[in-house]
């Protein structure tokens, strides 16, 4: 356990620590049990006690957020000099663990998935006016993994109160920017006008920040790289180059040219170039892509360097290289895929290679 | 603090009333500004403070519950005489009773979606809403149908009778009109779910259904509605209102095949021959691939699904012998040419079957 509490401590008579989650650059957060309303809940508290009041405004911003893709803000308590903000628990963990962690990369269907999802939630966000900015994958949170019950964005609140550590880092250069901690995780994320006048974000900055996830999620990178080297990047916001297997493959090549489409579309230097949230509700909704189970399997054996056989919980699924998006995956290796009925053993599509 | 006298309460100081309370079902609504959050939020008290204690253990399985379609419960309050009061999401705005029609059969269609999912979500957690009409659901700001006004929700088994009538009229089942002791189970919930429906398609009840208790509801009343409706789940939806509950569908039931109407002629499927990509979908259709004289067939799309409609010669998919009929698996490789033949006298298609999400 780490931060102020311990396990199976009581906060203000109600929240029991069970454990901890993990922390940010501004505040610890903790699984906790709600034992008025028996119920799961994540309890996050800030670092530093000076940001209290700060805090407490970003839980009143978060709490006007209400989606089926936004964290639910339950409450927001004051105990002697500490502050709690309480939050709808998401079993499971966040996007950069829950997908990234395993893959390098994922397949368009997961990532037009992901992506509808994540425009529907900061849609509902932007509609009642409220700017996220700090939007990278430590603050979305994805239920279930690969199959993707949910996918929830987080931290509203936290991200105005990282706004002034941010702004300060921003306006104190790139050491000061390298040196911020909060500002290292977000940078890669960043839009150009918040490194540069980091005081006159809109909402167009977020719209950057999901361009740039969306770019991780199906190449395996930030557009602009991390560290100092993004900064300078960033700001020249030349339109990136998506690495070949984004689009190299036929059957991914539809829908993997429509979100690098779109997602070059988000990150145009010039914010106002930039698609709505609504506007990429509607274009997402378009995007086709199924919806069909996930597994994990092992590559069992591989013929004339052309196709072979995954075994996924001891059954061996047959698959083609035409299936694979990314990198081959060799033998032994572990996959990610979904699979479908076929004579003498089912059959893969698509099959990503595993970390 | 808030117990100290009999007489008066007090609620706890961070919420604040705010505008007029109202009553409904067995209880009494404060609305009330949180002050910790700085939102409003709706205070529900338990009227008769011998069903306070039953009802906060049947709370409970609400309140574990994960629905879109639900208010969120956010505390438990002290109320009168040792009530409790439920402190719940408020949703601003006209209930759906309010509401006006439906511009198009798409929007009729997510909205009763939306409802028969949050109906089917309640059922899964065994609890019985028992008082499911247009008044007791509200659109939120981003369009999310909510349902609310739990306050006489039974949970399922042997608890689940009821005295004397309570329910709304026209939306409560002919069974909960009895004399005596009555027991119901959920099907209750589907028979105002389907009145429910009717209501937002007309703004109206027929006069039978108005009744007390009321009258079967008149053959082909769904099929007749003007909106599109396909005739299968026209005649689903009727079933909701039949006088027998268990005659009634499950809730699930009707939330995927409402989904099935709503993604209808949406579906598309991607196929790929010699890295040549080409679509089949509403628009387009029909599909032959043909290898003279080694094999043929033809893949069409009804609207719902992908299906082989002609097939002759040798064709396997995904490596099995084919059918005319057999539906088309979400992915798959069409093979013209048996295993026998040399690759160069042999031909792949792939076929990729996919669909929008009904998203929120």
């Amino acid at each position: 356990m780490k931060g102020p509490h311990k396990k199976n401590e009581i906060v203000s008579g109600r929240y029991r620590i069970d454990g901890f989650l993990g922390e940010g650059g501004m505040q610890f957060v903790y699984r906790a049990h709600d034992l008025m309303l028996d119920r799961r809940v994540a309890l996050k508290t800030p670092k530093n006690a000076s940001a209290e009041k700060r805090f407490h405004r970003s839980a009143i911003v978060a709490a006007k957020v209400n989606h089926p893709n936004v964290a639910k803000t339950l409450d927001y308590l004051d105990v002697g000099d500490r502050a709690y903000l309480v939050e709808e628990y998401v079993s499971g963990s966040d996007l950069g663990q829950a997908l990234l962690g395993h893959a390098h990369y994922i397949d368009p269907y997961l990532a037009a998935r992901v992506f509808h999802h994540l425009v529907k939630g900061l849609a509902a966000s932007h509609h009642v006016g409220v700017v996220h900015r700090d939007l990278k994958p430590s603050n979305v949170m994805v239920g279930g993994g690969f199959q993707l019950r949910a996918i929830k964005i987080t931290d509203f609140g936290i991200a105005k109160l990282a706004d002034e550590e941010l702004t300060q880092a921003a306006e104190g250069g790139s050491d000061s920017i390298t040196s911020s901690r909060t500002a290292v995780g977000a940078l890669p994320y960043m839009a150009p006008e918040a490194i540069e006048t980091p005081r006159k974000v809109a909402l167009s900055a977020d719209i950057w920040s999901i361009g740039a996830m969306m770019y991780e999620l199906v190449s395996g990178k930030p557009p602009y790289g991390t560290g100092l080297k993004a900064v300078r990047a960033i700001l020249e916001a030349k339109p990136p180059e998506f690495p070949s297997f984004v689009t190299s493959n036929a059957q991914f090549a539809p829908l993997s040219n429509s979100l690098s489409d779109l997602i070059l579309k988000c990150l145009a230097k010039d914010a106002q170039k930039r698609p709505t949230a609504d506007q990429l509700v509607g274009q997402c909704s378009q995007l086709y892509y199924p919806m069909v189970e996930r597994h994990v399997g092992t590559i069992r054996t591989i013929r004339h360097n052309a196709w072979g056989f995954i075994a996924v919980d001891g059954t061996d699924v047959f698959f083609n290289f035409d299936s694979v998006y990314g990198a081959r995956p060799g033998l032994n290796d572990r996959v990610m895929l979904s699979k479908f009925p076929g004579g003498g053993a089912h059959r893969a599509h698509p099959v990503v290679k595993l970390r | 603090m808030a117990r100290s006298t009999k007489a008066r309460f007090v609620l706890p100081t961070r919420y604040k009333p705010e505008g007029a309370g109202s009553s409904g079902g067995f209880g009494h609504v404060t609305f009330c500004r949180d002050l910790h959050l700085d939102r409003l939020v709706a205070i529900k008290f338990i009227q008769d403070p011998a069903e306070s204690r039953r009802l906060k253990d049947e709370f409970q399985a609400l309140l574990t519950l994960r629905s879109k379609h639900v208010v969120q419960v956010y505390d438990l309050v002290p109320g009168p005489e040792d009530t409790v009061g439920i402190v719940e999401e408020f949703i601003p705005g006209k209930d759906l009773f309010e509401s006006d029609i439906p511009s198009s059969l798409n929007e009729y269609l997510r909205a009763i979606w939306q409802i028969a999912s949050g109906i089917a979500d309640i059922h899964e957690a065994k609890i019985i809403h028992r008082d499911i009409k247009p008044n007791n659901m509200k659109f939120d700001g981003e369009g999310i149908i909510k349902i609310f006004d739990f306050g006489l929700a039974r949970a399922e088994g042997a608890e689940a009778v009821t005295k004397n009538f309570v329910g709304t009229r026209g939306f409560a089942a002919p069974e909960l009109y009895g004399t005596n002791t009555v027991p119901f189970s959920r099907a209750v919930d589907t028979y105002a779910f389907g009145a429910t429906a009717l209501y937002l398609a007309t703004r109206n009840l027929p006069k039978n259904i108005l009744q007390q208790p009321p009258s079967a509801l008149a053959d082909g009343t769904f099929r007749g509605l003007n909106l599109g409706l396909r005739s299968s789940l026209a005649d689903l939806l009727q079933a909701t209102m039949e006088h027998d509950p268990a005659q009634r569908p499950l809730m699930s039931t009707i939330r995927d095949k409402i989904a099935r109407q709503l993604l209808r002629g949406k579906h598309q499927a991607l196929t790929v021959l010699n890295g040549k990509a080409s679509y089949l979908n509403a628009r387009n259709r029909v599909v032959k691939l043909e290898l003279p004289s080694v094999g043929k067939i033809e893949i069409s799309y009804d609207m719902y699904r992908f299906k082989v409609t002609a097939v002759s010669g040798e064709v396997a998919i995904n490596n099995k012998p084919v059918v005319v009929g057999q539906e088309i698996p979400g992915s798959c490789v069409v093979a013209l040419g048996g295993g026998h033949r040399q690759w160069f006298q042999r031909a792949y298609v792939t076929f990729d079957v996919s669909h929008p999400e009904v998203v929120l």
